[in-house]
């Protein structure tokens, strides 16, 4: 919004200043000659005067700080208020859209069985606890040992030529089964996405399915009220021990034997030992005859695989030196139980390629089951069913099944919500045609599934349908008389199976109105924002840095401040009126009855939210109107502008396709050429032959450093097999290869060198820059790669027989925790300190005195650079070893578009921060992340801290994750400010047209994330594809915007107070 | 611009482009020429619709036998319808255009020298073209073969008639490069190929499944239709125009 007021912009303008100033400096010259005479009557005129004028010109900066400051506040306040509008739009709906599930309070009891007694309870059941209350009793005891993120195939043999590090080193499952099939049995045991420990314990417990709106709850960890089978055990005065994962006590308070019970932290990924150690040291006491009575159910609860996984990936010696423990461990657990105790040994869930989960791919879903009994008992129901599955496509059961298994093992009740029926296994009697039994215990299943059928449907207001091959009429042909046990068994496994997928669909049941009050409430705020960064038709960006222009009107400035008292800034009050309008009384007049009435009518909050936002954004957007900006006004007018609309909108369209989300990566790069092309072609229309020069070599950089960064990939399950990774090590790793550690160090030696060259043309390798970048922000980089060189270190055991693990862990935090002191502390000081990046050289000629300024032209880019510079220094730090080369890359091209920029004088246009955008989402790729919830590296939050500490852990995961965004978001005042002298005006107004530009992107992106999300919610690929891609869409809005804020403004604004503290205020 | 501002001096020189210096390369104006130039379009697409199939199934062998057969068609075309850089034909037909009817041209035997240098000229390109579908995203390592064919098309359609046309004449080519020529059957052929490719990748990542997504085979049909899309519409509807007139001023702001 700089310049509405007549400035003095256009030549004429100019003309009418140099006669003015000619004027004045007639005027002055008299005055001077007046002076002398009057020096020589003896009188000391001359000082005096000058000194009035120093004192006005200290008056006048002075008022035009407190202008600025004013205005920067107002501004921050506007983008406050943005931040409301975003978390309003995305809250609203994702409450709609991650599902929730009505959860029942209902408990079973072991008096009343779903079934009536008489007619089809089997034979033995004594309705008692001792006895087996709807079942006889078949287990005393049981011990659950969970190996956490145990997948199935690293249970069943491999043939040695093909095996990875994770094959083979657990055999004793597999040869138990095949070698007592009536003692033991091994099947792939399917996980109910998400694959997060937290959601598979409750799955686990109450047999029920989880909902996407609990994943959040993961880090959290609420106590579960749902009927489950640690409340039943505890009901019925059974005892419980745990061991290990301390998930378990958040959801299960009270529920274990205090003095016998050991849990340990889960989340520290980097100890693959201490919860294993601990498990095995304290289980074998527990299992000795002479502790009977002490505990009914025994669980261990191991976190070692799943932490190697984190950590190395599958395929490392690591991963087999785990396994080949557990199979160990099993072996002598399995010794030391008796008769009547039920051994269980289960994975939660699976791990991808890298080792890590959270989604639904069939690796991270397929986890193993295996139980043991030293008594005969098990059967199969057909002899090809004697060897386990080859894999787990083969003859899977549900991880909820285990629910009734268990419950009818022990003699418990089948807990209320239980969706599970019995694995058959364990039923079907040691010859496997004990179809009787079978048949009794899958009624008692499905009646109980039928009985939480009827609940939940009168709880939730929902009509059944009777038409064939629903549950309703399936359960009706299941109770049909005169069926064969055999037959009555297969129907109602019918029934089973065919309800859990009515409750599939039905728990992926949406609040379609939140959703659409979400989408309008995004969409309104994003005209809002599009209006704000439009330019009205007489505004330009002026892009004068005419010292001598400058000097000249100040001049003026100074002889007429006497006159004129008040100069107002044109856009002093632009922002006070957007923000100020929201506190106008008619607004909250209309705001508070409405709330008034909403909270007196106990109406549903959403409304009421979605209506308030929305009326105050129309405030907003009238407010907007009335300064000029208009809708029309946001219009592309040039080539440029098309482009920008071009990439905006055909990224965020494609985001309905699940092909172009997947191949996100590939299409950035794709932008990314496009435009260099675009600006190739520019360049070539450039008149001076230097400049033209200029602008094509860096267009031609720009596009070969993006091909280049698009090297470091890390290719999601869907992209295969059409991509390689090469961010780890191999596809089955999340370490580093040794090789990737030159890359660090050559960041190391040549991006202080990069940086310099592009400070050089403009001379602004001035004041701190030669310190700073040449030995501080050198020094971080090499501090970085050193940490990266012990962690691979530490990985690798290259130095295992010299230095303990421990030492090497602690020498790389508190290494890291200097690099992070320095770039983030010293280097945010020392940005808020530093002197303009200049140089004064005074050389004497003839003339007189003559002053040089180096660095005057880019005063107020250059240094701004050190900002991101020292983010930068932060990302690089957190980032593996690939990933600090792509966002040195990523610098390098930035500077790179803010010279085309420049030379192409595109500053006024959108382009440059749409692609700042693209360049931000494309870097999000390039260090290593995928639109998955697997790729979130979380193994970063160990980087600098040896355990979890909250806010801290999160915030590195966080810089970890969305580096290449805020690093894209810290330089959009760059590509304003490069090759900027001190004295142009209209900064703080243009980077916050610059900031809606580039914040605009991401809420166009978020917006149809959520719009495509939303409509595609029966897609086959939801929750694989289109859900992750608006969960990250809505946070990258919320961290842009913070860091928009907190980084981008806070920063110009402290840059703009330093420079023009030297050079005087301009406006 | 309605609010031309104080730039910097380069800007408003750039305004001032020495519009004049470059022309439009005018078609032949007889019937030969405008049979063959039609003609020519109604060729290529043929072909590439009669060898679609071939293309799908077998891609290198198929662009590779093409390759001949184009550059044909090709040399006929400029030949037989476009005035070789630097001749005389080019300077007449230019003086002429306004005028009456001028005897009918024929080509000389200077023409085709020309138009086989440009040839080279333009197989010289191939590695440049072929670096710039990398540049785009295209395998580097593997699939060299498909990539260097289908630069090797790009190179006849888009590149060959702007060399044959304006030779190795730095200020023209620099023009064309910077889309400040006017439009003429030999830019349009060139930027047609350009958007046509461009337009051509988008359909890849689908997943369709369909053998046709392979690459190149989008590319080539895209800039095969944009080439020759291209090259008729400037040649016929927007000929003389200036992608830089309005837009080189706007561009520049």
């Amino acid at each position: 919004m700089p310049q509405r007021s007549p400035k003095p912009a256009d030549g004429l303008d100019y003309r009418a200043i140099a006669k003015q100033f000619a004027k004045a400096k007639a005027a002055r010259e008299a005055r001077e000659a007046r002076d002398a005479e009057a020096i020589e009557k003896g009188l000391p005129t001359e000082k005096e005067q000058t000194e009035i004028l120093e004192r006005q010109r200290e008056r006048l900066n002075a008022r035009r700080k407190r202008a600025y400051e004013r205005r920067w506040w107002w501004t921050a306040a506007f983008w406050a208020w943005l931040l409301a509008v975003h978390g309003v739009g995305i809250w609203l709906f994702a409450s709609g859209f991650l599902l929730t599930r009505l959860v029942l309070e209902d408990k079973s009891s072991c008096a009343a069985p779903p079934v009536e007694a008489s007619s089809s309870l089997s034979s033995g059941a004594t309705l008692d606890v001792a006895g087996g209350c709807w079942h006889p009793r078949q287990f005393d005891r049981a011990v659950v040992i969970l190996i956490d993120a145990l997948r199935y195939d690293f249970t069943v043999p491999e043939d040695p030529a093909t095996a990875h590090a994770f094959h083979n080193a657990l055999p004793f499952l597999y040869d138990t089964a095949v070698e007592a099939p009536q003692n033991a049995f091994l099947r792939p045991f399917i996980a109910d996405p998400p694959t997060t420990t937290l959601q598979r314990l409750k799955g686990l417990t109450t047999g029920t399915l989880p909902t996407f709106i609990d994943a959040g709850s993961n880090f959290a960890g609420t106590a579960i009220d749902e009927d489950n089978l640690l409340m039943q055990l505890r009901d019925a005065g059974k005892k419980i021990a745990h061991l290990g994962d301390d998930t378990w006590w958040s959801l299960f308070p009270d529920h274990f034997e205090a003095n016998i019970s050991k849990a340990y932290d889960s989340f520290n990924v980097w100890d693959l030992h201490t919860v294993d150690n601990g498990v095995i040291d304290n289980i074998f006491p527990l299992l000795e005859t002479s502790r009977d009575g002490q505990w009914d159910l025994l669980i261990g609860h191991c976190l070692g695989v799943d932490h190697a996984g984190h950590r190395y990936g599958p395929d490392h010696a690591a991963m087999t030196a785990k396994l080949q423990q557990m199979n160990e461990f099993i072996t002598k657990v399995a010794a030391s139980i008796d008769d009547d105790t039920l051994l269980i040994v289960m994975g939660d869930h699976g791990m991808d390629g890298k080792g890590d989960h959270g989604g639904e791919s069939d690796d991270e879903v397929e986890a193993a089951l295996w139980m043991y009994s030293k008594r005969p008992l098990f059967g199969r129901t057909s002899p090809e069913f004697a060897v386990p599955p080859a894999n787990a496509k083969i003859r899977p059961v549900n991880q909820i099944d285990l629910v009734p298994t268990l419950a009818l093992l022990l003699g418990i009740p089948i807990p209320f919500n239980n969706l599970g029926k019995p694995i058959e296994e364990a039923f079907a009697g040691r010859k496997g045609n004990d179809w009787a039994n079978l048949a009794a215990v899958s009624r008692l299943a499905a009646a109980g599934i039928e009985r939480y059928r009827q609940s939940y449907f009168k709880a939730r207001g929902i009509s059944q349908t009777e038409e064939p091959g629903s549950p309703a009429a399936l359960w009706t042909l299941a109770n049909a008389a005169g069926l064969s046990d055999k037959d009555a068994y297969h129907a109602l496994t019918a029934f089973e199976m065919e309800t859990l997928q009515v409750y599939k669909r039905l728990w992926a049941r949406f609040d379609v109105p939140r959703m659409v009050a979400g989408v309008f409430v995004t969409a309104v705020g994003l005209v809002m924002l599009v209006m704000y960064a439009s330019r009205p038709a007489d505004d330009e960006f002026v892009v004068a840095n005419d010292a001598e222009l400058d000097y000249a009107e100040r001049r003026l400035e100074l002889m007429n401040l006497k006159h004129e008292d008040e100069e107002v800034h044109p856009d002093q009050h632009f922002h006070q009126k957007l923000v100020g309008g929201l506190a106008d009384a008619r607004v909250l007049f209309v705001v508070g009855v409405l709330i008034a009435v909403g909270l007196y009518r106990k109406q549903p909050l959403d409304g009421l939210a979605a209506l308030v936002v929305t009326l105050l954004i129309t405030g907003v957007i009238s407010a907007l109107s009335t300064s000029g900006k208009t809708l029309l006004n946001a219009l592309p007018r040039t080539f440029w502008g098309w482009l920008s609309v071009l990439l905006t909108l055909s990224h965020s369209i494609g985001f309905a396709s699940n092909s172009y989300t997947i191949w996100e990566d590939s299409i950035l790069l794709f932008f990314i050429a496009t435009f260099g092309l675009a600006a190739l072609v520019s360049s070539l229309r450039i008149e001076s032959k230097v400049d033209r020069t200029m602008a094509i070599y860096h267009a031609v950089t720009f596009i070969v450093i993006g091909r280049l960064a698009s090297y470091s990939k890390l290719c999601r399950e869907e992209q295969m097999p059409y991509c390689t990774s090469t961010y780890y090590a191999s596809v089955t790793s999340s370490t580093s290869a040794p090789w990737q550690l030159v890359i660090p160090f050559a960041v190391f030696i040549v991006l202080p060198d990069v940086i310099r060259a592009f400070l050089m043309p403009s001379k602004s390798y001035e004041g701190l820059a030669p310190t700073w970048i040449g030995y501080f922000f050198r020094g971080g980089l090499f501090l970085s790669a050193l940490y990266w060189t012990i962690d691979a270190a530490s990985n690798g055991g290259w130095l295992a027989d010299k230095v303990s693990e421990g030492t090497l862990k602690s020498a790389g935090v508190y290494l890291a925790q200097v690099v992070l002191a320095l770039s983030l502390i010293a280097g945010s000081t020392s940005f808020a300190w530093a002197p303009p990046n200049i140089s004064i050289l005074s050389t004497s000629a003839k003339s007189g005195q003559l002053v040089t300024i180096l660095g005057y032209g880019n005063a107020m880019g250059a240094r701004y650079l050190f900002l991101p510079l020292n983010l930068l220094a932060a990302c690089i730090l957190v980032t593996k070893p690939m990933g600090s080369g792509a966002l040195a890359l990523m610098m390098w091209q930035v500077l790179c578009l803010a010279e085309i920029v420049d030379l192409n004088q595109l500053r006024g246009e959108a382009i440059g921060p749409v692609m700042l955008a693209v360049l931000g989402n494309f870097y999000f790729f390039k260090t290593g992340h995928q639109a998955v919830l697997s790729s979130i590296q979380w193994d970063s939050a160990f980087i600098p801290l040896f355990s979890i500490r909250y806010p801290w852990s999160p915030l590195v995961v966080a810089l970890n994750t969305f580096a290449g965004q805020i690093l894209a978001a810290a330089c959009v005042p760059l590509l304003v400010l490069w090759k900027v002298g001190p004295k142009q005006r209209g900064l703080l107004e243009t980077t916050a047209r610059a900031l809606a530009v580039f914040v605009a992107y991401f809420a166009v992106e978020a917006l149809a994330t959520m719009s495509w999300a939303g409509w595609l919610r029966r897609h086959l690929m939801l929750y694989r594809v289109f859900c992750p891609r608006f969960m990250l869409a809505a946070l990258v809005l919320v961290v842009m915007d913070l860091v928009g804020v907190l980084v981008a403004l806070v920063g110009l604004r402290s840059n703009t107070l330093a420079v023009c503290e030297v050079f005087g205020w301009a406006e | 611009m309605s609010s031309a501002l104080a730039r910097g001096p380069s800007a408003q020189a750039t305004e001032s482009k020495p519009k004049a210096a470059i022309s439009a390369v005018p078609t032949f104006d007889n019937a030969l020429a405008k049979g063959v130039s039609f003609g020519r379009v109604a060729v290529l697409l043929g072909l590439l619709a009669a060898r679609f199939e071939h293309l799908v199934a077998q891609p290198v062998l198929t662009l590779q036998s093409a390759l001949p057969v184009v550059a044909v068609i090709q040399v006929a075309y400029v030949v037989l319808c476009l005035p070789a850089a630097g001749s005389q034909q080019a300077k007449a037909a230019k003086k002429t255009r306004p005028g009456e009817k001028k005897k009918p041209e024929t080509a000389g035997t200077s023409s085709v020298v020309t138009a086989i240098l440009a040839l080279i000229l333009a197989a010289i390109s191939t590695p440049v073209v072929h670096a710039l579908f990398i540049l785009f995203g295209a395998p580097f390592i593997d699939h060299v073969p498909h990539t260097f064919l289908c630069a090797a098309h790009f190179s006849l359609l888009g590149v060959f008639p702007v060399i044959y046309a304006r030779g190795l004449d730095s200020q023209a080519l620099v023009a064309v490069a910077g889309l400040t020529a006017p439009l003429d059957e030999t830019l349009g052929g060139l930027l047609g190929a350009v958007l046509g490719a461009w337009l051509g990748a988008v359909p890849i990542p689908l997943d369709w499944d369909r053998d046709w997504q392979r690459w190149p085979v989008t590319v080539v049909c895209g800039l095969y239709a944009g080439s020759c899309l291209g090259s008729w519409l400037s040649g016929v509807v927007f000929y003389g125009k200036r992608l830089g007139g309005a837009a080189s001023t706007t561009k520049e702001e």
